[in-house]
Order: C-alpha cells, then sequence, then structure tokens
C-alpha cells in the first residue's frame, strides 16, 4: 500500500461581497470596489472565519491562534493526525465494503474544508442599532466563489497549513478584484470565478480567475498571457474552462459518468503496449436524460461520448447534442427528412461524421473494415491513432455502435484487445457494474454479428483540423464507425462513401463489404432508388427490399 | 389517549387562586415547551383587564355569554407574551375558566381563541415549522364551580380538526432544573431599499431580515465547543452524574457561506437609501432537561435569535409609526439604538423571561410591563440589563473603522479586544443580588460592580479600550 506524501486541503465558500456606487467614472469605481474586495480580504482575516473539515467534527479558527472544536487537535498536529479525524463517506452499498481499505489513501489525499463564519462570540459588543444612509446609489451584491487548494506534506501542521489558505484566500480576492475591474461594464459587475487547471510538472496545480458569463473565446488574450507566463504551449488549450481539473471526490454536476475506464485494472498480456484514449470524456448511455432509446439510440451515445471529448477537452465549447438536435442538424445539413426529428431511427457512421462535422467542425475520416474479424488488422492504425490523437472511436457493425476507448496490441505478434466502451447499457451510473467486462479479446462477442450472420463493419476515423484564431489546437482524429451490415448471402453490395448525401433512411440494415468503387456507386444508386419508393418503410421491409433490388438490379 | 401535559404545580396553584377570585368568565394563555413527546407546561396567565374595567374592577359584572371575549384582545396578549419568551417557550394554548352554565360554550370559544392566537403569533416568524414541530395547540377549561380541568388539543395546521381529549398532569418542579443555551450573535445585515419613507424602510427591512433568518436557520449550533449530531442528546456522557449536571451551555453559530452559482454577474439594486443593522443581540434557550435532544435545543436557540431580531424591528417600527402618527414626523436618526433585551428570572422557576426597553426606558418600565402582561412580581433589581450593553459612540466608532475595510487586524489586537469584550459582555453573572462581585479585568485591575450595571459595563468599556490603545501605541 503506498502512503501518499501529499494531501490537498481544499476550502471552498461564497462570500459576500457588497459595495455601494453612485458614479460610474473609473477612478472612483476603482476606489470603491478595491475598498470593498478589502473588506472581503478582512473577513478572511477576522477571527470570526472557521474552516470546517469536512466528514468529520472538525472546526478550526484560523486566526483564533487556531483554536479547534476537536479535542486533541491543536495548532501543532499534522495533517496525518488530522485525517484519522475524517470519516471516509464510502458509499453505503456492501459490494464496496472490501475495497474501502484499499481506496482509503486515496479517498482522502483531499480535504475538503467547507468556509464559515461565527457570529456569535462577537469581537465588539454593542446593542443593536440601525444606521441609515441616505442619497442614490447602485447597491451592488453578489457572492465571492471562493475556491482555493493547498498542497501541504503530511507532517506539516494544520496551524501552518490554515495560514497557507488564508493566505491563499487573500491572493484569490486580489485575482478576483483584477478581473472584476478588468471585465466590468458600467455597475455591471462579473462574477468572478477560480478554475483550478492540473499542469504538467514542475507547474502542477495553478488557479485562474475568469469572469463569469464572458466565453472562452473573448478570454484569449487572458489565456495567452496565463500560456507565456506559465511556458505553456501555444499549440493546445491548456486553460481553457473545460480543461479545468476535475477534482477525483467531486461528483460532477451534470450526473455523467467521467472516463469509467480509468477504474479498471487492465489486464496483463505479453508483450502487448497499452494504447488509450487521452483525456476525458463522459459515459452517454441509452436511458439517460428521459430519453428511452433503448434498442435505437446506440450511436446517437457513441457520438454525444466522442462530442464530450471534444467538449471537455476543451476544442469545442458547445454542450453535447442531445437525440433532437442530432437529428436536427442531420436535417439541417439535407441528410435526412424533416420529420426524422423526433423519430426512432437509428444513425450510422455516415451520419455521426455529418454531425461532427455540422455541429462541432471536425473533419473525419472513415476507415472500412470488411469483416468483424478484420479489425484485428488495424491494430497498428488504432494504436497509433490513440498514441497521436487520443480520441474515442466509435465503431459500428450490424445494428450495434460501440466506443472503442483503448487497444492492447502487440506489434511482434499482432495480438490485439479492444477496450470497449458499450453504449446500450441502461442501468444507472455505477462504475462498479459498468467496470466489468469491459475488455474483449475481439469485437466479436460484444457486437454480435459474427454469430447471427456474416456481416461487417467499417470504422470511421474522424481527423479533425481545427484552428482557432491564435491558440491553435492539436489536430485530433476521432474514429468513428457504424456499419451498415447486411445478411446477404456472400460480398454483394458496397459501403456509402463519406461524399454521399443520399436521402437514404437511418438505420437501414442493408449493406456492406465490397471497396471496389464501381461497387460504391453501384450500390448508391441502388439506395437512392430505393429510397423514392420505401421512405417510409420500416426497417425490415427494406431488408427485404434491398434484395430485390439488388437480385432486380 | 392524546397528546400528554406535564404541568408544573404552580401553574396549578395560579389556577385556583384565579378560580376563587372571580366568578366570572376569564381567559389566559399557558406558556412552557413542546416536545415532540409531550408538552411541558410551565406558566399560565390571565389575559389582563382592558383598561376601562380596570378602572372600576368593582363594577365587573359576571359574564353571561362568552361573546363578550374580546379576541382580538386575547391574541394581542398573546403575542405580547410571546415577545417575552426567551427561545424553547412558546405559547402552547389557551386556558378558560367559567361557571358551569357555560360549560357548552367554552369548547366553541377554546377553539376560536386557539386558532387566532396561533395565527397571530406566527405572523411574520423568519422561520419555518419542521416536521417536529407539533401543530397541536392545547385548550383548556376549567368550571370556575367545580373546578373540573377538561383539557383538549386542537391541530392548529388544520382548520377543520376537531378536539382531541388531552392529558393534563400536575406534577412537582417541572419548571426546575432547565437547561440554558446561551450566546451572543453579532449582527451585521443591510437593508438596501429604494427610497427611505417609512413604508419601504420596514418593507426592504423584511425581505433583508428574511435572507439573513434562512442563513441562520440553516447554521450549525455548537454546544460547548462540539458539534452535536442531530439525534443525540444534548448532554452525553454526563448523564450518569445529574447533579453536576451543566446548566449553563455554550453555544456558537457558524453561518455557511454558500457558493451560489446561477448569477453571472453582481445583482444591481437602484436605491435611495441603505439601513444597516448592526449590533450584538443576546440569546437564549431553555430546554427541560429530561433527555433533551442536541436538535431540538439547536433549533429553539436559532429560533431565539430570529425572533429577536424580528420582534424589535418589528417593535421599531411600530414604534416609529406611531410617532408619525401623532403628528411628528417619524424619520429616524442616523443612528439609532434598537430596544435593548433584558432579562429577569421568573420566582420559582428555572427559567427567565424577557423583555425589551427602549432607549427612554428604565427597569421601573420593564418590571410594570412584565407584571401586566405575564402577571408576574419580578423585583425591579432582578431585572438583569448586562447581557446587551449600550455602548457609547467611542465604541461604535472603532466598530466603524474595524468592519469597514481598512487595515487588516492584528491578531494581538483582537486577542485583547475579545478578552476585554469577554469580560464586559459575555459574562453570565447574578446582579439582582446586590453582592458586589469582584470583576477581574483583563489587565489585571479589578473593580466592583455597581448598582447601575448597565453604566458601569460602559464606563468598564471605555476603561478598556483606553487601556488598549495605549497598549496598541506600546506595541
Amino acid at each position: 500500500m503506498v502512503v501518499e506524501k501529499h494531501v490537498m486541503f481544499r476550502v471552498r465558500g461564497g462570500l459576500d461581497f457588497t459595495c455601494q456606487l453612485d458614479r460610474t467614472d473609473e477612478s472612483y469605481v476603482k476606489q470603491t470596489l478595491g475598498k470593498a474586495f478589502e473588506s472581503v480580504r478582512s473577513a478572511v482575516r477576522s477571527p470570526s472565519l472557521v474552516f470546517g473539515v469536512q466528514n468529520s467534527p472538525v472546526f478550526l479558527w484560523p486566526n483564533r491562534s487556531l483554536q479547534a472544536t476537536r479535542q486533541g487537535v491543536t495548532e501543532n498536529t499534522t495533517c496525518r493526525e488530522l485525517q484519522q479525524h475524517i470519516q471516509i463517506n464510502e458509499g453505503d452499498s456492501g459490494k464496496r465494503s472490501s475495497k474501502k481499505k484499499d481506496k482509503k489513501d486515496g479517498t482522502t489525499s483531499i480535504i475538503n474544508v467547507d468556509l464559515l463564519t461565527e457570529v456569535t462570540e462577537p469581537v465588539l459588543c454593542s446593542a443593536p442599532m440601525l444606521f441609515r444612509q441616505e442619497g442614490k446609489h447602485h447597491f451592488v451584491k453578489m457572492k465571492l466563489p471562493a475556491d482555493c487548494v493547498v498542497s501541504a506534506h503530511m507532517d506539516e501542521t494544520i496551524g501552518d497549513v490554515c495560514t497557507h489558505l488564508v493566505e491563499a484566500l487573500c491572493t484569490q480576492l486580489t485575482n478576483m478584484e483584477e478581473v472584476v475591474l478588468r471585465h466590468r461594464s458600467g455597475t455591471s459587475l462579473p462574477i468572478p470565478e477560480p478554475f483550478h487547471f492540473l499542469l504538467p510538472e514542475p507547474v502542477g496545480l495553478i488557479t485562474a480567475v475568469y469572469p463569469a458569463g464572458v466565453p472562452d473565446t473573448q478570454l484569449e488574450p487572458v489565456r495567452k498571457e496565463l500560456h507565456r507566463r506559465l511556458e505553456l504551449p501555444d499549440d493546445r488549450s491548456c486553460m481553457r474552462r473545460a480543461n479545468a481539473y476535475h477534482f477525483p471526490d467531486e461528483p460532477y454536476r451534470d450526473g455523467y459518468l467521467r472516463s469509467p475506464h480509468l477504474a479498471l485494472n487492465h489486464p496483463s498480456l505479453e508483450g502487448t503496449k497499452l494504447y488509450l484514449v487521452q483525456g476525458i470524456y463522459s459515459y452517454h448511455h441509452y436511458m439517460q436524460d428521459r430519453m428511452d432509446d433503448n434498442g435505437w439510440g446506440c450511436a446517437y451515445r457513441s457520438l454525444q461520448t466522442i462530442c464530450s471529448w471534444f467538449q471537455q477537452q476543451g476544442y469545442v465549447e458547445r454542450v453535447v447534442p442531445s437525440h433532437k438536435e442530432i437529428q436536427q442538424a442531420l436535417v439541417d445539413v439535407g441528410d435526412k427528412p424533416a420529420s426524422f426529428v423526433g423519430s426512432r431511427q437509428w444513425i450510422g457512421s455516415i451520419e455521426v461524421q455529418a454531425v461532427l462535422s455540422h455541429l462541432l467542425g471536425i473533419t473525419s475520416k472513415i476507415l472500412f473494415v470488411s469483416q468483424g474479424s478484420d479489425l484485428a488488422t488495424k491494430g497498428r492504425e488504432l494504436a497509433n491513432h490513440f498514441s497521436t490523437e487520443g480520441t474515442p472511436i466509435m465503431i459500428g457493425g450490424g445494428v450495434l455502435a460501440h466506443t472503442i476507448l483503448g487497444v492492447m496490441w502487440s506489434e511482434t505478434s499482432g495480438e490485439i484487445k479492444f477496450l470497449v466502451l458499450d453504449p446500450h447499457y441502461t442501468g444507472g451510473e455505477d462504475l462498479q457494474v459498468i467496470t466489468d467486462k469491459v475488455w474483449v479479446t475481439d469485437l466479436k462477442p460484444r457486437l454480435h454479428f459474427s454469430v447471427k450472420c456474416k456481416l461487417s463493419c467499417d470504422i470511421v476515423v474522424f481527423v479533425k483540423t481545427m484552428s482557432y484564431p491564435t491558440l491553435t489546437c492539436l489536430s485530433r482524429a476521432g474514429v468513428v464507425g457504424r456499419g451498415r451490415t447486411s445478411g446477404t448471402n456472400g460480398p454483394t453490395t458496397t459501403s456509402a462513401c463519406p461524399s454521399d448525401q443520399g436521402p437514404y433512411e437511418v438505420g437501414c440494415d442493408i449493406i456492406v463489404m465490397s471497396l471496389t468503387p464501381e461497387d460504391q456507386l453501384h450500390f448508391t444508386r441502388i439506395i437512392m432508388c430505393l429510397n423514392k419508393h420505401t421512405r417510409h418503410f420500416k426497417k425490415k421491409f427494406y431488408f427485404l427490399s434491398v434484395k430485390n433490388c439488388i437480385q432486380h438490379a | 389517549m392524546g397528546r400528554g401535559y406535564i404541568v408544573d404545580d404552580s401553574v396549578e396553584k395560579y389556577l385556583v387562586s384565579l378560580q376563587t377570585a372571580s366568578l366570572s368568565s376569564l381567559t389566559g394563555l399557558l406558556i412552557g415547551q413542546s416536545l415532540p413527546q409531550r408538552d411541558f407546561v410551565v406558566l399560565a396567565v390571565q389575559t389582563p383587564q382592558k383598561a376601562k374595567s380596570e378602572s372600576d374592577p368593582s363594577e365587573r359584572k359576571p359574564v353571561h355569554s362568552l361573546c363578550d371575549i374580546d379576541t382580538e384582545w386575547v391574541t394581542q396578549h398573546a403575542k405580547q407574551v410571546s415577545w417575552t419568551l426567551p427561545g424553547g417557550l412558546s405559547v402552547l394554548g389557551v386556558f378558560l375558566i367559567t361557571p358551569p352554565d357555560l360549560e357548552k360554550e367554552a369548547q366553541n370559544t377554546l377553539r376560536r381563541l386557539v386558532f387566532s392566537v396561533e395565527k397571530l403569533i406566527s405572523k411574520g416568524r423568519l422561520w419555518s415549522l419542521n416536521e417536529d414541530d407539533v401543530s397541536e395547540r392545547v385548550g383548556l377549561h376549567i368550571c370556575s364551580k367545580t373546578r373540573r380541568a377538561v383539557c383538549r388539543t386542537f391541530d392548529v395546521q388544520d382548520a377543520k380538526s376537531s378536539a382531541k381529549p388531552a392529558d393534563w398532569k400536575y406534577q412537582h418542579g417541572v419548571s426546575d432544573s432547565w437547561l440554558v443555551l446561551k450566546c451572543s450573535v453579532e449582527l451585521h445585515v443591510r437593508f438596501p431599499t429604494p427610497d427611505i419613507t417609512l413604508e419601504n424602510l420596514e418593507k426592504s427591512t423584511k425581505v433583508s431580515l428574511q435572507k439573513w433568518g434562512n442563513q441562520i436557520e440553516s447554521s450549525i449550533c455548537l454546544v460547548n465547543g462540539v458539534r452535536v449530531s442531530s439525534d443525540s442528546e444534548l448532554i452525553s456522557g454526563q448523564k450518569k452524574n445529574t447533579k453536576a449536571f451543566p446548566s449553563n451551555l455554550r453555544a456558537q453559530i457558524l453561518i455557511h457561506n454558500v457558493r451560489k452559482e446561477v448569477r453571472t454577474c453582481a445583482s444591481v439594486q437602484v436605491c435611495g437609501g441603505v439601513l444597516a443593522l448592526r449590533g450584538v443581540v443576546h440569546c437564549r434557550a431553555y430546554i427541560h432537561s429530561n433527555k433533551p435532544k442536541a436538535k431540538q435545543a439547536a433549533e429553539a436557540l436559532k429560533r431565539d435569535i430570529m425572533n429577536t431580531v424580528s420582534y424589535r424591528t418589528e417593535m421599531f417600527f411600530e414604534d416609529l409609526l406611531m410617532s408619525e402618527a401623532d403628528g411628528e414626523r417619524g424619520i429616524l436618526g442616523q443612528k439609532q439604538p434598537l430596544p435593548q433585551r433584558v432579562f429577569a428570572s421568573v420566582p420559582g422557576a428555572g427559567f427567565c423571561v424577557c423583555d425589551y426597553m427602549f432607549p427612554d426606558e428604565g427597569t421601573a418600565e420593564v418590571k410594570e410591563r412584565l407584571k401586566e402582561t405575564l402577571d408576574c412580581d419580578i423585583p425591579e433589581e432582578e431585572v438583569d440589563l448586562t447581557q446587551e450593553v449600550i455602548a457609547g459612540e467611542l465604541l461604535l466608532d472603532l466598530t466603524d473603522s474595524l468592519g469597514g475595510g481598512g487595515n487588516p487586524i492584528d491578531p494581538l489586537f483582537n486577542l485583547k479586544y475579545i478578552c476585554l469584550c469577554w469580560t464586559v459582555g459575555g459574562n453570565p453573572h447574578k446582579h439582582g443580588n446586590h453582592t458586589h462581585t469582584p470583576h477581574k479585568l483583563s489587565r489585571g485591575c479589578t473593580s466592583t460592580t455597581s448598582r447601575n450595571p448597565a453604566i458601569h459595563t460602559v464606563l468598564q468599556c471605555h476603561l478598556h479600550l483606553c487601556s488598549f490603545y495605549s497598549l496598541c501605541q506600546i506595541i
């Protein structure tokens, strides 16, 4: 068991800020705001400030010669000793109790601290008085969302830590003041919001304050400055809000699980190397967002997972699109009729590509594989993709879509395992359940196509190059795929190529396999012809019609 | 079996004395503590006579109909009474003494009174009821001839509820051995107002006080420096030795600084003025010592904090409105003290009641008022003025210089200052018995409390400030 040497103290709370503005000229406002911020700072330094250590009975008065509520906790108590007072809030399920011991050190490596104010035992005593002040003015009021992190060695005393925390709070208030002054307009003051970023060593965790309501695009000069100061590369976004460090103990507000594969113990396979998705994504699957898409929404979910990756790495600000937004986008690009919106029809890799391009501005590449088992031959490409681009890959085959998060590949033997995220999951956001059986030797059992009928799948690799006005991001590639497969006897038809914007219906169970350009053209024609007649037919009819059509052709 | 009321035998004595004193109908209030399991009744107070009948008490005619009972008068009295009650004690219901012939009417009258009393008392409350609160109030009917008491309860949350029988039991010593939680709460509330007309001031004050009240309601309460879990008993570990019961508990209130993330920019309000409420209020909650729950104690104290502030502002505005009606312009000055809270222990009981004293009043007025509202004689010198200190200008100016930004406070400065204030304000020694208690001051000099403790404390305060300033200079 590895014993952590450091512990992070994170103090959070909303500090009351009020000021009265009766003019708007620069120097006056600056002075008034300065005074108001100073009084917030003096509140932070006042003896009535209390740190409440979460999940523990310990309260600390950092400015009252570190008074503490718990007997035995003094100024000289070390962080390690303090940890003894913290109860770990492990979930209630009995299943996890076995894991409790192993996790103990991990979960307490962050000590969360609430910011409280004691209103009793006042510094001054005088009976209540009402003070009246007349005069027209603007009464400005906000809660400053203070959020400071201080890293401490386990042997450091909490007296020192508290001093650091108070200092950190004061520094943050000064930063907030700068941000408010810089971004205010008239009497409208933006709420300054701190964000933490985990940068590569030696910088580590740093905090930046951004004004709320001002989009990242407008904050570029600020970020440039930070990049320069911190000597960060200009071709990668590190300081956007979406890059903000997410503390492991904090649940995501949207309720989606993040990067569930990180909780896995990876199997060892001799001679193989692990290539994994880089960065954070959220896990989207069936039945989320009060949307009953069981049986038809897997590609939508896979697409959402990919979109979440782009958003959470800070490449796009757009929130993850809903089913309806995805459908609307496909209508907007002319890929689908208007009636498609609100329907329960499937989408495939082509649609996914179209949506990524339309909504996120991401261009992409499709890899074709004639058969599910052939995917194993793409080991080098996939490994290369994960190490250079690092986006999740969507893979489609048959009626199913999955997301590949990584491969375990041996360059010498070609042996390969896929790390698959399954959007067909319908349960709750329980990491325990989800992380079971994620690694598969090959895709067959997960995708079902090899058993039922001879189908194939194709993979679409999206390569995108996005440039921001100044901070150019690395080109990131995403792989997406949804094979249109058919259970016809032998290789017959073709795959639709990306340029094909044909009005074929979604989710049809036709397709695939031949990769010759002639066949592609041929097949496109068939589909186009089909669609004229069978647009409103259910997909099963399609299936038959296609056969007929092909035979006919 | 309905609710159980455990009643102090002093209440019995009082009720008996009322029965023998008059043969006519008589109303009054029952006061005590309401707990989920049972209620403790510790005080009964008859409704004072209206001024006109007081002028000639001998002419009081026997009432033949209960229609003569003035509901508004009774409810107003109930409101006055509830203002005198510290945390933990409240008006639990109404009693009615009638001759036997009016017995039938009595139930309806009691019902009417119980409901309207509750309605008026709960008006303007800053706190809300929780699941532990009992919504049943008692209506006690006593026949003046047979002395038979019939106790019933009414669910005040349900206007259609019918009376339920309840158990009324006298017991000795219910009002002894109460635990008391004490704290002084510092106020710093601002009330921005569109203009400074009285009406708007009152309205804006209410709005801001409500927000402040919510903060208090959701605050953390520490008892004797320890956070008590909600379901635990107030004093754990010390139960075995009831003799060494710590009857005086120190409470601390910690307010959450909650982050709100809904807004993107600061709220801006166009104002014509601002009222600021600053100062320290002393708060108390009395808890019956029969296995008290920490949660109830904390709740009672928080409610006392909210009540004492809302009562005072209400009184203050009432006073202003009255002087406005008198033709004076009810405009308030730059600095205006709110009524000061004073305490007085009820003779023979283990708890105190309180009163609010306007700056131009003295202990004589307090005594008189308590006599009228609570029908109990409290010697003037028993009135404890020391819990809240009306400070002089110097102190206030210092408050300004400390609170209004400026330089960060030197820790040493604070330390001295806390000592100082503690000796002045927080020390709950009794002034009533006139022993000249030596009063140790922080810098080693001693003094004795004089006859007028309030003035003395202020003097001490000033003395301290002077010594303190010189101390600062030395540093």
